[in-house]
């Protein structure tokens, strides 16, 4: 059993070739996380790897910190201790594509902008559409549970995820779920790992649930002069038997970042369907748009929705989650706090859902975010089981608080069972999960 | 056997009226649908309200009672019924419709609420639940909940889980918890995800927040006839490939379709060698261009004939057949055995063609009715349980059935679950590491096992229970598939 740091280091290097470890301290400052600088970068080539990657993590109690492409390293709490960067980005293979079935199974560390290109042809694709980040990993996506709008229509990792090979703390590879579409053989252990943040188990192969490409797609952007009124639209919508791919609200401050044309709220709605279907749905959406005092622009194509990420950049970030016919109140509610705090806010929201991307930019020192931004936005969604996660800030503002936000005792004792069950030397991305798990 | 102040305390919990204690009176609970598999509680608890449900729970816990939860009693796994013993805890009493947000589009309510009767509550509203088993007049939400039930219509709308929001229960470590809200996502790991399709082994579900969808705008319902189940499963590939996800896609073979003419009298052509009930639904404009390209691909596959519904009424009757199947069954066969495997729908001609070669091997009557979009197999071997070797036939053709449909690539049930009836299969699909993991997760729920045990997992040949002969298995009349 290696006890030296330099031991460590060879044995690691054993495990995945001199070339795939990084010991050097220069460039280890780059995979630091939240500030914490490993002390290796591993980058696997086979899920045997990373098998004895962890067996070797657990027999040193080694802190693992699994990574994708690295864009959302972020999220979380502070971490505990970073030992081993875990680099999952050379898994990538294609296991098995299976067209007629409409699934796919992949190696985590495959991006969303390669796996789009390797169904297109077939007319088909996944639909997972994180704001920020094409470019991610799968297994990035799916272990933070990151989406956008398409969720509306096609449903999160939670609903796409048919089957998961991971690797527990103490290197055992097991698999959950199942290939096929349906299954109710035993537990949901994919349902379980999503938006596990890697606590439970590191994701190595997904087998995922495809779609059909529709055949066309029509693109609406609808102004408002209020919030309200951009409500009572959704409201309209959501009551209705009309299809929408999308429904995105906006607020005043993301419509100049975009810079259309300025209005206090504003709703980005995609159809897609057959061209008939299509032309209907957007009849029906025009007169509701009259009905609530909506001014509708037809978008030449689906390009506003590849844009709206960059609203999100370098700004304090944080996901609010509420009840879905309460997402235009909350945008109001949030411009309203802004103002009064002299802070810009950008926010974007999964309205069918209930779930409001906020990007804010000003200047408060990490108590004043803390007093009277999160903990009021905390007060609001709380009666309605909702929630407010801090997805990127400054570190003197993640020291200061849980990302993640409370959880009922109860509950949360359940989840500390868990993580104790499957992790019980607290070697998978230690200190960043709810309750700094 | 449980002592007198053990049942004094129960009766105290959910008063006298919610105890049964008699052996006649726990005769009644001593199977569910699957007939054969047989245990008698040694008490039923009827609770109405979760509170109660914590102190049964928690009564029995101190004591070291085992407890199995009960719904309707309409599963076809054997999993409401008391191997061992114990308070079977029956949710049947618990029936309020505690909140319907439609705002929200979700409905809060108890478990013992029918399935059918949650979709008529909200129907006029232009509402419903997607979920449709064909026991849905009868089943439980809270059922629905511990199987993660599908139905014809979880081809387009998904399985149960998908449309469950939030849970309260009662783990079986005594905690009364309310997993999610109205809210579409939850920090935290997804304990609501964990618990739907548990079983009943994790907890008891004492309250559902459901999600509820709009009705479509139009609905269009057709039949198609083949000379044989391959042509139907051919045709069934090719609306896939044709990018067509229809609500619902179900095949039925000549002797289905006979014992469901004679049963139930639904139209379907008697003497074709296979039907296909297609069912699309969504904005009327996208149904008209799917029927379009549903019929065309119907014919270039050798479609016999296609029929389309004109009206409600003659859809109704051509679902009744379907969802009415199981009950005319009786007409073709005394006994049958039951699968519910399921396959990729790319091998779904492959499947059937080995099924029907397994069936001809040990000679005996195979029927087919399934959920071919989403390659959901229900293959009823028929046997007649007075004929010497014919129920050992039936039994060795159904491990072989199994065999060979996990064997493509497939999963050992879709929707019925595991219970008893399935537990020693999961060893088909998954290895030791796999199984071990489920088990570990069980305990952190359940640490002192009291929770519907020998359910859902199979047991450890250590523990000194025989994996060997798989059990004669039954269903009677009125049982659905």
């Amino acid at each position: 059993m290696a006890v030296t740091a330099a031991a460590l280091g060879d044995t690691l290097e054993s495990v995945v070739g001199r070339n795939y470890l990084i010991s050097d301290p220069l460039r280890l400052t780059s995979y630091a996380v939240d500030g914490s600088v490993p002390r290796w970068v591993a980058a696997p080539g086979h899920v045997e790897e990373v098998g004895a990657l962890l067996r070797l993590a657990f027999d040193e109690r080694l802190a693992v910190v699994p990574r994708g492409t690295g864009e959302r390293m972020e999220l979380g709490n502070l971490p505990g201790r970073v030992d081993l960067v875990l680099d999952c980005s050379r898994l990538s293979a294609e296991v098995a594509y299976e067209p007629d079935d409409l699934t796919i199974t992949v190696r985590a560390g495959l991006s969303l902008e390669a796996l789009s290109a390797r169904l297109a042809p077939r007319r088909q694709f996944l639909p997972l559409d994180p704001l920020v980040g094409s470019s991610r990993s799968l297994g990035g996506v799916v272990a933070t549970n990151d989406s956008g709008p398409l969720r509306l229509r096609y449903g999160t990792a939670r609903d796409l995820l048919l089957g998961v090979r991971f690797v527990q703390a103490d290197g055992t590879v097991t698999f959950g779920g199942a290939r096929v579409v349906k299954s109710v053989t035993g537990y949901d252990i994919p349902k379980l790992l999503v938006g596990s943040l890697g606590t439970l188990g590191i994701l190595v192969e997904l087998t995922l649930r495809l779609h059909p490409m529709v055949e066309a797609e029509a693109h609406w952007l609808v102004s408002f002069p209020s919030a309200e009124r951009a409500g009572a639209f959704l409201a309209g919508i959501v009551d209705s038997a009309l299809q929408p791919s999308r429904l995105e609200l906006l607020n005043g401050e993301a419509l100049i970042g975009l810079a259309l044309p300025h209005a206090p709220a504003a709703v980005a709605v995609t159809v897609g369907s057959v061209p008939p279907a299509v032309r209907s749905q957007g009849e029906a959406l025009l007169t509701l748009a009259a009905r609530d005092g909506g001014e509708v622009r037809a978008l030449p194509d689906g390009g506003l929705w590849r844009r709206l990420g960059r609203l999100l950049a370098g700004a304090l970030l944080v996901k609010v989650v509420t009840a879905p016919a309460l997402t235009a109140e909350m945008l109001s509610s949030v411009d309203e706090l802004a103002r009064g705090l002299g802070l810009r806010a950008r926010v974007l929201a999964e309205a069918g859902d209930g779930v409001l991307h906020v990007a804010l930019t000003g200047d408060l020192s990490p108590e004043q975010w803390e007093r009277s931004v999160i903990l009021p936005l905390r007060d609001w969604v709380g009666p309605e089981g909702g929630s407010v996660v801090v997805e990127a800030a400054p570190q003197p503002l993640k020291a200061r608080l849980d990302v993640w936000g409370p959880i009922e005792p109860g509950v949360l004792a359940v989840m500390r069972r868990l993580k104790a069950e499957f992790d019980p030397r607290g070697i998978l991305n230690p200190g960043r999960f709810v309750d700094r798990m | 056997m449980l002592t007198p102040e053990f049942l004094r305390e129960l009766a105290r919990i959910v008063g006298p009226a919610g105890v049964v204690a008699t052996p006649e009176g726990r005769l009644t609970y001593e199977c569910d649908m699957h007939t054969f598999y047989k245990g008698a509680p040694d008490a039923v608890a009827l609770p109405t309200s979760a509170e109660q449900v914590g102190e049964v729970v928690r009564l029995c816990l101190r004591e070291g009672i085992p407890v199995v939860p009960r719904g309707s009693g309409t599963g076809v796994i054997g999993g409401a019924m008391a191997p061992r013993g114990g308070v079977m805890v029956s949710t049947t009493r618990m029936t309020r419709t505690f909140e319907v947000d439609l705002l929200n589009r979700c409905a809060t309510v108890e478990p013992g609420v029918i399935n059918l009767q949650l979709t008529h509550a909200v129907k006029d509203r232009g509402y419903f639940f997607a979920p449709d088993p064909s026991s849905q007049m009868v089943c439980s939400i809270g059922g629905n909940c511990a199987t993660n039930a599908g139905g014809p219509h979880c081809l387009k709308y998904g399985i149960t889980v998908n449309h469950v929001l939030g849970l309260q229960v009662v783990t079986g470590a005594g905690e009364l918890l309310w997993l999610g809200s109205k809210a579409r996502e939850r920090v935290g790991y997804d304990l609501t995800g964990v618990m739907v399709g548990s079983e009943g082994t994790l907890g008891i579900v004492t309250a559902v927040r459901v999600r509820l969808l709009h009705l479509p705008e139009a609905v269009k319902t057709i039949l198609a006839v083949f000379s044989s189940v391959e042509d139907a499963s051919e045709t069934v590939s090719a609306i896939i490939a044709a990018g067509i996800i229809a609500a619902a896609l179900e095949c039925l073979d000549e002797p289905a379709i006979r014992a469901v003419e004679e049963g139930i009298g639904a139209g379907y052509p008697k003497g074709a060698g296979a039907v296909l009930l297609i069912e699309l639904d969504g904005p009327r404009a996208e149904i008209e261009a799917q029927a379009e390209k549903i019929v065309e691909i119907c014919r270039s596959h050798l479609a016999l004939e296609i029929r389309v519904a004109q009206d409600e009424a003659e859809r109704e009757l051509l679902w009744k057949g379907r969802k009415g199947f199981a009950g005319a069954i009786g007409r073709l066969t005394r006994n049958w055995l039951l699968q519910d495997a399921v396959v990729p729908r790319s091998k779904l001609p492959q499947a059937i063609r080995a099924l029907n070669a397994i069936s001809a091997r040990h000679r005996l009557l195979v029927a087919h009715v399934f959920h071919a979009g989403d390659g959901n197999l229900h293959p009823i071997i028929c046997y007649d349980a007075e004929q010497p070797g014919e129920l050992e036939r039936a039994m060795q053709a159904n491990e072989e059935l199994l065999r060979a449909c996990i064997a493509m690539g497939g999963s050992v049930t879709g929707e019925h679950g595991v219970g008893v009836d399935k537990a020693a299969n999961l060893r088909l699909q998954y290895g030791e590491a796999d199984l071990a993991f489920m088990a570990r997760l069980r305990q952190v729920f359940d640490p002192t096992g009291i929770m519907n045990p020998g359910k859902l997992l199979p047991s450890h040949p250590a523990c000194g229970e025989t994996l060997s002969a798989v059990p004669p298995q039954s269903l009677p009349q009125g049982a659905w598939v």
